[in-house]
């Protein structure tokens, strides 16, 4: 893959975004949320979080839309994620320090340096 | 709090939290820049340019390394409980940090050549097949990618549409952002830095984050909240002397969902243990004229109902209680969020 063609997907999904951004925040927000009813100040703060993430925006609208929220799911939070945050942050900064550590190369500043040859005549 | 997305709870908590969080940054900044600006020295000289981006890198870098400790110890010691109060913001100031170290960066090396600088910034080091030379610039894309998601989901209206867990799910990308973060620091600036300073910033903070989150991990596991014993479509949850008047003891019930059974004024109620804002443990919350209040930000709720009183609108579900003998039983499927239950007497207040 190269450059050009990962900034224009980057591109892309920047365009894409902002047509799901207008079309949320002008005919779907409030249609799903009754708060947002008559709430527009705070709605141009969505903007990049929308631009961000619209995958999930277009899913999550398409959810409420269709009636289909399981509101039990709401209070069911990933406790379990705790430890397994733990254990990946120990092992990946663990890596990362140990390797850069290990592999470092320092520059010999406490060396004079020596001539090895002539300077040549040119 | 907010009613209809308008901000109705600013306090001056909050504002002296912000006032707080500002001070220290340009504190930081100022130290690096110009009252110890060889604090964090490298082998080689470096140019303004530079020193201004690894200013503002290496504040990011502890501004994150700050917000990863607030998690564990809250949940280690409940004093720390007022820096979650509220730490979006902190976060929101530490993407703004670290964009601004980012684009000085990009500013700085990668204009003026041939091609655009986003290519310049992808192709002018492709040496993926290696440790010391890595391109470390990939670890700090990836980062601030992750923060820029996580500071423009921070508003409120996210964590109602997108549901808490899934909002949480996503905020979890804080995770492999620090760790793609130390891995940036390490294989880029590390490599140049010399000063005991710089490792023991480095090395120390991520030390001790991963240290906290790995304490905090394992005493939670100590801590778990007991479970429910089913009985009949009922739950077991506790002994009704157990609780302590204004309190609540949490079970998890054989559902998975937790339940904090509350006694108020000698009468008992049960409602879902997980707020409906971010899911904060209602159960070690504390009741005030009927309303229990949320450790994590202060969101509050009528025991009796499950609701927000007005003008707010949250509402968590309600469980059916009853006693059997010297046991508390709740039902094991919730009300609907906001559905009024009628406490229950405890047995002692009856007879006497």
């Amino acid at each position: 893959m190269t450059a050009q063609s990962i900034l224009t997907a980057v591109e892309i999904w920047f365009w894409i975004g902002l047509a799901v951004g207008a079309l949320f925040l002008l005919f779907g927000i409030h249609r799903i949320d009754e708060d947002a009813n008559g709430a527009v100040a705070f709605r141009p703060l969505l903007i990049v979080g929308i631009v961000l993430i619209w995958p999930l925006v277009l899913w999550r609208w398409l959810v409420l839309a269709q009636g289909r929220d399981n509101w039990q799911a709401r209070h069911l939070p990933p406790r379990a994620v705790h430890m397994i945050a733990a254990v990946f942050l120990a092992v990946a900064v663990g890596a990362s320090i140990i390797l850069s550590m290990a592999l470092k190369q320092t520059w010999p500043d406490h060396i004079a340096p020596q001539q090895l040859s002539e300077a040549s005549e040119e | 709090m907010s009613v209809k997305y308008i901000p109705v709870q600013w306090n001056k908590n909050k504002y002296l939290y912000d006032a707080v969080l500002i001070v220290c940054v340009v504190l930081f900044l100022s130290i690096y820049l110009y009252l110890a600006p060889d604090a964090l020295a490298h082998e080689r000289p470096i140019n303004p340019a530079i020193h201004n981006a690894r200013a503002f890198g290496a504040c990011a870098f502890v501004m994150m390394t700050f917000i990863l400790c607030i998690g564990p110890l809250a949940r280690l010691d409940r004093r720390f409980l007022p820096l979650l109060y509220n730490r979006r913001h902190f976060g929101v100031l530490t993407a703004l940090v670290a964009l601004t170290h980012a684009l000085t960066i990009l500013n700085w090396y990668f204009v003026g050549g041939p091609v655009d600088k986003y290519e310049a910034l992808l192709i002018s080091n492709l040496a993926y097949d290696r440790v010391i030379g890595f391109p470390f610039e990939s670890f700090g894309i990836f980062a601030l990618l992750c923060l820029g998601v996580l500071a423009a989901t921070s508003h409120d209206f996210w964590l109602k549409f997108l549901t808490p867990p899934v909002w949480k799910a996503l905020h979890y990308l804080i995770y492999p952002a620090y760790a793609a973060v130390v891995a940036h620091v390490m294989l880029g600036a590390g490599q140049d830095a010399h000063e005991p300073v710089f490792n023991a910033l480095v090395i120390g903070g991520s030390a001790t984050v991963v240290g906290l989150h790995v304490i905090a991990a394992f005493w939670e596991r100590g801590q778990g909240d007991p479970l429910a014993e089913e009985a009949g479509g009922w739950e077991r949850v506790c002994a009704w002397a157990e609780i302590e008047e204004g309190r609540a003891k949490i079970a998890q019930l054989t559902s998975g969902e937790r339940v904090a059974v509350f006694r108020h004024q000698s009468m008992l109620s049960a409602i879902s243990n997980a707020c409906a804002h971010q899911n904060g443990p209602l159960g070690e919350g504390r009741i005030i004229a009927c309303l229990v209040t949320c450790p994590w930000h202060g969101f509050q709720y009528d025991v009796r109902t499950g609701r927000s009183p007005e003008p707010f609108t949250e509402k968590v579900p309600t469980y059916d209680l009853r006693i059997d003998g010297a046991d508390v039983l709740v039902r094991t499927e919730p009300n609907p969020p906001g559905t009024p239950v009628d406490p229950v007497p405890v047995p002692d207040e009856v007879t006497a």
